[in-house]
């Protein structure tokens, strides 16, 4: 039935393709008398036509872009374009110390943020029981995942805003304490934001791990009770080996996806307090977009995309030894 | 069995049944209260600005007004972005399908010169994030004047290597012997390709398809430094720069109606292909 429709439909796209019959009929000719690799090299090519096209501009030439532009003083206007060698990047590896600033942040919110992983684990474990109702708490906890981060961010900035306008700081108020100053101290600001973002992402690691857990043979743990042994080692030498290949693919990825850390603190702290919480990806938007210099922002870019490459090469190295991955 | 031990039988299970009940309740009041900002956000945006300039922690809409929300439901601003979103997302999401399948259809079947340097140079694009290219992508669309319009938005990510891997890997668990019988009947590749291969592959069609127009939809770097003038933002830009124009201060509950207002349509969303999400995760992960 449903082949049928779509053949039917296939039918009348062909039948509108007739037109150009005259000239395709020839070449159909010609194509059925070369060799058949040859043949199939032409269809696989016009297959992925379309692909290529936006691949290559979108993606390859882009990348040899970023490279060559790194390379120059180059404003975003494009008046001032200059070449001037590795100069970027002596300064934004010696002098720049804004850059380095936002290096170690992005790798402060890189360690705040793999504990998620395992507020994850603690939530699959929670709700990996065969009780009714309980998938219900799976989408709960899932749910702000898909949610933008401008609703996150506005939302739980309004619950931390330092003054009497935020939700904690009015509670506080009612008994005379407070306010404490969330997103106007460094340090508090960076907790926020690392919370914020456990808050949206945990139900991604959540999900991941209760695939996991249901991968994991019930077979192992009726033997291990036969065994005699109790909760705490059956989850240790049963539990625990069996998510290893989830919990290495939830780490590499949480690094990457914190190493990129932009919407939440440009929502939430604008960079602030006093550059506190800027990342990497904040400075290179503000570099390129606040104060046009393009060169010197994709000069932080290449950077970023050699740590990223070496993380994503460390993780190909780690999955093939392991055996982990696919 | 004796009467006693089914007795006690019975009465274990009703202990069993009374601890999953207590579990369940134990469970949901940690949600209750890991979800309280949600709550809070909501009972805000129905609350009068007077009575959230005197208590702002409270979790009892009274006074009650719907004040806030008719105001976000009457701004034409908001249904438009709305509009821009679905617009953008929809027509990226059949784009990046329809280019990557055709691309994933060559690498799955068709036996190829420079097939296996192509594979690669298309898997490569695994490992490049987004902001290694962004600038130079930026600087072509200036120079093409192709900032703040939809296309601008459209575009970049629908040559995802990520899609035609996962397509491709996909296609190659098709039996061979369904095509064959279809190139007897005389079928074209093109015509397979339509006719066979798609409608075998609807279930991770639609998995990849859910996930493509969620990132879409949610994307942020590139529509805030792409689309600046309002006509052309999408609903999560609107409601960030809404958030900018309104300030802290002074219209607290109408921000909170917006936010849940751009929140809507994606967990409407959510709930419409919950099952295909949560079991498409495994899939896009490409842990399963």
């Amino acid at each position: 039935m449903m082949s049928f429709s779509v053949e039917r439909m296939v039918d009348s796209l062909f039948g509108l393709f007739e037109v150009f019959n005259p000239i395709v009929e020839p070449y159909r000719r010609f194509h059925e008398k070369l060799p058949p690799k040859i043949q199939q090299t032409i269809t696989a090519f016009l297959f992925i036509l379309p692909f290529g096209i936006l691949y290559a501009i979108f993606t390859v030439l882009p990348i040899f872009q970023t490279f060559y532009i790194s390379l120059h003083k180059w404003e975003i206007m494009g008046t001032n374009i200059r070449y001037i060698g590795l100069k970027n990047f002596e300064r934004l590896l010696t002098r720049d110390t804004q850059f380095h600033q936002a290096f170690e942040q992005t790798i402060l919110f890189v360690a705040l943020t793999i504990p998620i992983i395992f507020v994850g684990l603690f939530f699959a474990l929670m709700l990996n029981r065969p009780i009714k109702g309980i998938g219900i708490f799976r989408t709960i906890f899932y749910l702000p995942n898909i949610i933008a981060v401008t609703v996150i961010g506005l939302i739980w900035s309004r619950v931390f805003a330092s003054s009497g306008r935020g939700l904690i700081n009015a509670f506080l108020e009612q008994f005379n304490a407070g306010p404490i100053p969330f997103l106007d101290q460094g340090d508090l600001a960076t907790l926020v934001v690392s919370f914020t973002t456990l808050w949206w992402t945990v139900g991604f690691s959540m999900l991941i791990f209760l695939a996991g857990l249901q991968d994991i043979s019930q077979a192992l743990y009726d033997a291990a009770k036969v065994d005699g042994a109790n909760r705490w080692q059956q989850f240790r030498h049963i539990t625990i080996p069996g998510l290893r290949r989830p919990f290495a693919f939830l780490c590499i990825l949480q690094v990457i996806a914190s190493f990129q850390i932009f919407g939440q603190v440009d929502v939430m702290t604008g960079g602030g307090p006093a550059g506190n919480t800027r990342t990497i990806v904040y400075n290179i938007f503000e570099t390129s977009f606040l104060y046009f210099q393009v060169g010197y922002g994709t000069a932080m870019a290449v950077i970023m995309f050699a740590v990223l490459l070496a993380i994503s090469l460390f993780q190909l190295a780690l999955f093939r030894d392991q055996g982990i991955g696919s | 069995m004796t009467v006693v031990g089914a007795d006690l039988k019975r009465k274990r299970e009703l202990l069993e049944r009374r601890r999953a009940s207590l579990y369940v309740l134990a469970v949901g009041l940690f949600a209750l209260l890991w979800m309280l900002p949600v709550v809070w956000t909501v009972v805000t945006s129905f609350r009068p600005e007077t009575a959230l300039q005197r208590n702002l922690a409270s979790l009892i809409p009274y006074p009650f007004t719907t004040e806030n929300w008719s105001f976000i439901l009457k701004s034409s601003q908001l249904w438009k972005w709305l509009g821009n979103s679905v617009f953008v997302s929809t027509t990226h999401t059949l784009a990046q399908l329809t280019v990557c399948a055709l691309a994933a259809y060559a690498f799955a079947r068709l036996d190829f010169y420079f097939k296996r340097p192509l594979y690669i140079l298309v898997l490569t694009g695994l490992m490049v994030p987004f902001e290694a290219t962004f600038l130079p992508v930026y600087l072509l669309f200036s120079n093409l004047k192709l900032h703040n319009t939809l296309i601008a938005l459209i575009l970049p990510g629908i040559a995802s290597s990520f899609a035609v891997f996962l397509l491709t890997q996909f296609f190659r668990g098709i039996p061979l012997e369904l095509e064959e019988a279809a190139m007897m009947d005389g079928a074209g590749r093109f015509r397979i390709f339509l006719i066979i291969i798609i409608p075998l592959s609807t279930p991770v069609i639609t998995a990849l398809a859910i996930f493509t127009f969620l990132g879409n939809w949610n994307s942020y770097l590139w529509p805030i430094i792409s689309a600046t003038s309002s006509d052309v933002y999408t609903i999560v830009i609107g409601l960030r720069k809404l958030n900018q124009a309104w300030g802290d201060v002074n219209f607290y509950g109408r921000d909170m109606a917006a936010a849940i207002f751009t929140a809507l349509p994606i967990i409407i969303f959510f709930f419409v292909f919950q099952r295909r999400i949560i079991s498409g995760i495994a899939i896009n992960s490409g842990i399963k």
